[in-house]
Formats: C-alpha cells, structure tokens, sequence
C-alpha cells in the first residue's frame, strides 16, 4: 500500500482519513497554479507534475466556463471511465484555494468521493496555517522549490 | 423532481416513521430524485447506501445465493431499506428505529414499478 | 514488453533520479532479468532510500533469487515503516508458507485481507495455503469444523461465526453446490460489517445491530453477537425474515456463551 507524501504537514491527517475513507487510488492537493502540497498513491515524479498541471489546466477551463455563463465558479467536476473515475474539486482554506484531484477504482463510488470530499475540506480548513503572503518567485528560487517538494513527496 | 418520482417518494414519506425516501443510481451512489425530512443528508444516504449494497451483494455472492434484491439495515436510533431497481437504481428508505418496515417495503416495491 | 523495457531505460538514463525504476525493475523481475533487476533496484534505493516500494521491488528479487533470509529482513524493515503495506504482507506470508509455517502465512493474509477486503488475490491465497496444509495438521479441526452451534437447526451449513477481520471462528457456511464458501462469505462479511458501521453512524443511526437481505435464491442475516465478532446466518427463500431474525437471536446467544468460553 502507497503512502501519503506532504510537502506541508497539516494536510497529512485529512489526507490520509480521505484516502482510508475513500479507499481512492490517487489523490493531490494542490493549488490552482499547480504546486502540489500533498499527495497519495503516485509513485512517479513525472506523474505527479503531470497530473497537477493537467489538474491546473482543467480547473482554469471550467472556472472560464463559468465566467461566460456569469456563475461564480464550478466547484467540482468528475469524469466516469470503464475502470476508474477521475474527481476534481476546488475549495478555500486560509492557504488560499485549494483543488483536490482524485482518482478513484470499482470499489469506491463517485457520490462517496463526494460525500468524504466535504470533510476533506472541512478538516484541511480547520488545519490550514494563516495565509502567507508569498515572495515573487525567481526562476532559480522555482527550481530549487520545485526539487525540494518532489523530494518532500517521494520521501527522499 | 419528475413527476413520476415525486409522487412514489412522497407516498414513502407518509408511512410511519419515515424520514426520507430517496432514488438513488446504484453504480454512482448520486441522487436522482428525493423527499427528505429537515435534518437527513440526502447525498449521504445516498453515497452509503449505495456502498453498503455493494458490499451485501458481494457477501450474498460468496454465500452462492445471488445478487440482493431487499436489504433492511436495523440500527439503535434508525432504519434504512434499499430496494434494487433492473434499471441501476436504488429506492432507499431511511426512518426511526420504529419505521413501519412492512409497509415501506410494499411503497418500494410499487415505487420499482415507476422507476423501471 | 521489450518496447516497454527500452522506454523505461532511456528514461532512466536521460533522469537517473526518476521513479520510474520501480516500473522498471519489476518488469525486469517478472522476465526473469534478476540480474538487471537488482541493479534498477539498488540504484533507485540509492536515490530514494526511504521509498517503502522500493524496498519492496528489492525484496521481491531477493525472494526470486532465493535469498529469502534477506527479503524476509527488508519486508520487516518495510512493516516497521508501514504495518499496512499490501507488498510486505504478501510477501512475508508467501515466505512463510515457503518455509512451512503455514500459520504465519495466514497471519500475514488475514492482516493484509483486513487491509483491502475487496482483494481477489488474498482471498485465493488464503484459499490456497489452507488446502495445502501438511497431512499432519489434517486431525486438527478446522475453524470452520468447530461445532459452536450443534443442536441448532442449519448448524452444519448455514451459520457462521467470524472475527472482526474475516477470519472464521466457527460454523460453516455451504454454497448451493454443497462446496464450503466459509472463509470466501468471512472475508466479504468483514468489509460488509464496517460498512454497516460507518453507514450507522455518519447517518447518526446508532450503533448497528443487524441486516437482513434477500436474495435470488436465499436470505442472509448478519449481526455483532459480541465485540469483535460477526454472525452469517443463511437460510433458502422459504424461511421468512421474521424467523431468520429468531434464529440469529438464539444463535448470537450461543456464540456469545461460546466466546466467553475461549478467553478463560
């Protein structure tokens, strides 16, 4: 069984009591811009980076969808395959925005991942630090980011 | 709500002890349509019964006598019934502990008939 | 496969830190390259040294190799970092079933059963290691033989006592064709009961005390006689839910007697 890799400790237990809940495959939080702070079931650092900027790309699509139909946002978006399901919701912490990608198998059901996605977001709001305001981002600073989380999420 | 779900489940509704009815898809565990008592969570009713389903059907199969159609869930404060549709939908039941169980099975069983 | 083994190469040339050697190596593992295999593994350790698959992948080599002390030694390392890591557990039970321990072997399963329910292959391994128990343990009874509820009607082939992690305690369940799907309906009923728990509870129901089913072709009755117990009750179309929830009661009271009897 994977573990749960964190970049910033406080999202470890909601983590890992959604993925016990869920029995989810893969799951990432991350934020809209692709950073990933935690992460289950990955075991390629190319596949993280993969999916958390695909996630990125799709959360940024729908919230223009959702700008032409003047809603406010989509909070949350699925997709059914033959073999898994794929669920991507969005939501507020005092981190900031937040997204939440999963990936799910037969054993679990969509409105399952839905029901314990809610108290994945309660329990990473009630743990989230007090936002920081963060320094602009230098391309060396980015890099050397960059490597430090990878090596945070695979445990090295 | 369609119409033809809205009259089955508030049929369900009036029936003793019973604080919600809900159509519920079977794979997804989503709700397709619902009557609920202020206070049930219809998407968790939803989201579990459609998981405890799953995981009957699968003792109901090792134990060789085939997929469910009736399952009744007795707990200290509540009861839940589910009752499988052909068409990949559950109707589910949730009530107190002293939910006529007799004659919500028999508004489920009608309320099948409206959903297939 | 090769095509698969080429790319998986280049990429770990061109990125030597990639993950993707724990891919790699158990591709390697499975045809056979034991050689190549090793070497994937020992240098992806190098760069992770705390990745818990990969000591895994490594242990699984060794274990190929026939160096099964050693893999024994690296799944336990891997245990002590995650008591619940699947490949460990696996693996652990397959060297001792190796070894003749069969009782480790179905230690190490049932924990990994109680980790994923819904696992196929540990439910046919656990299958498999209880049919090929020596000859010398034949006289032994059986969990499933235990005659906890003799004198009760269907004792023989309907009801069944199981531990928390579907493990049988005693009774026996027979399947429509006579076979016994004991232990298959125990693991199931495990994953089942806690689904019945956590339904119970984020419903703000309570705590559980049954559920009757219905079925094609039978009725099933299951309930927590006691702590850390299940009772399955089975019975055919033809005995109404009413009488099955009768027979749990007195069947649940025998268990309960019987429990109590063990831990003196």
């Amino acid at each position: 069984m994977s573990e749960t890799r964190v970049v910033e400790a406080w999202t470890q237990k909601p983590l890992e009591d959604f993925v016990t809940e869920t029995g989810a495959r893969l799951t990432l939080i991350m934020t809209p811009a692709g950073q990933v702070l935690a992460q289950y079931g990955f075991t390629r650092a190319v596949d993280v980076m993969a999916a958390a900027a695909l996630g990125a790309a799709i959360f940024s699509s729908t919230m223009e969808i959702a700008r032409l139909l003047r809603e406010r946002e989509f909070e949350a978006l699925s997709h059914q395959g033959a073999r898994h399901g794929v669920f991507l919701g969005s939501f507020e912490t005092r981190r900031g925005r937040l997204l939440a990608l999963v990936v799910y198998g037969s054993d679990a059901t969509l409105g399952l991942v839905q029901l314990f996605f809610e108290e994945l977001v309660a329990g990473l709001a009630a743990a989230s630090p007090e936002h920081v305001e963060r320094r602009p981002v230098l391309a060396a600073d980015f890099e050397r980011e960059l490597n430090q989380s990878l090596s945070s999420l695979f445990g090295r | 709500m369609s119409e033809r779900f809205r009259g089955v489940l508030e049929r369900m509704t009036r029936i003793g002890g019973v604080r919600g009815a809900l159509v519920v898809t079977a794979d997804d565990g989503l709700v397709v349509a619902d009557a609920l008592m202020e206070g049930i969570r219809g998407n968790a009713v939803a989201a579990l019964a459609a998981n405890l389903m799953k995981r009957f059907n699968r003792v109901s199969n090792a134990a060789t006598v085939g997929g469910l159609r009736f399952l009744h869930l007795q707990a200290d404060g509540g009861t839940l019934i589910i009752v499988p549709a052909p068409t990949g939908v559950l109707v589910v039941t949730i009530g107190g502990p002293e939910m006529n169980v007799g004659l919500a099975r028999l508004e489920m069983l009608r309320a099948i008939e409206v959903v297939e | 496969m090769v095509d698969d083994i080429e790319v998986m190469t280049a990429e770990l040339v061109a990125n030597p830190g990639s993950l993707i050697f724990l891919e790699l190596g158990e591709t390697l593992r499975r045809r056979g390259q034991l050689e190549s295999a090793v070497r994937v593994a020992l240098t992806g350790l190098e760069h992770y040294p705390s990745l818990l698959d990969a000591h895994d992948l490594y242990a699984r080599i060794l274990s190929d190799v026939g160096d099964h002390q050693r893999a024994r030694q690296v799944w336990t390392q891997v245990l002590h970092g995650n008591r619940r890591h699947l490949g460990a557990l696996k693996g652990l039970a397959f060297l001792c079933f190796w070894s003749g321990d069969a009782d480790g072997a179905l230690d190490h399963l049932e924990t990994a059963l109680a980790v994923n329910p819904a696992d196929q292959s540990i439910v046919q391994a656990l299958q498999t290691v209880r049919a090929m128990e020596p000859h010398s343990m034949a006289d032994a009874p059986t969990p499933s033989a235990e005659p906890v509820f003799a004198g009760l009607d269907g004792a023989e082939r309907g009801i069944l006592l199981v531990d928390d992690r579907g493990r049988v305690l005693g009774g026996r369940l027979e399947g429509a064709e006579g076979a016994d799907v004991s232990e298959h309906a125990a693991a199931y009923l495990a994953g089942a009961a806690q689904e019945a728990t956590r339904t119970a509870r984020m419903l703000d129901m309570g705590a559980w005390h049954w559920v009757v089913a219905e079925s094609e072709a039978g009725n099933i009755h299951a309930s927590a006689p006691a702590a850390g117990s299940l009772l399955l009750i089975v019975r055919d179309r033809g005995v109404p839910a009413g009488r099955l929830t009768m027979l749990a009661e007195r069947a649940g009271h025998t268990a309960r007697k019987w429990l109590d009897g063990q831990q003196l």
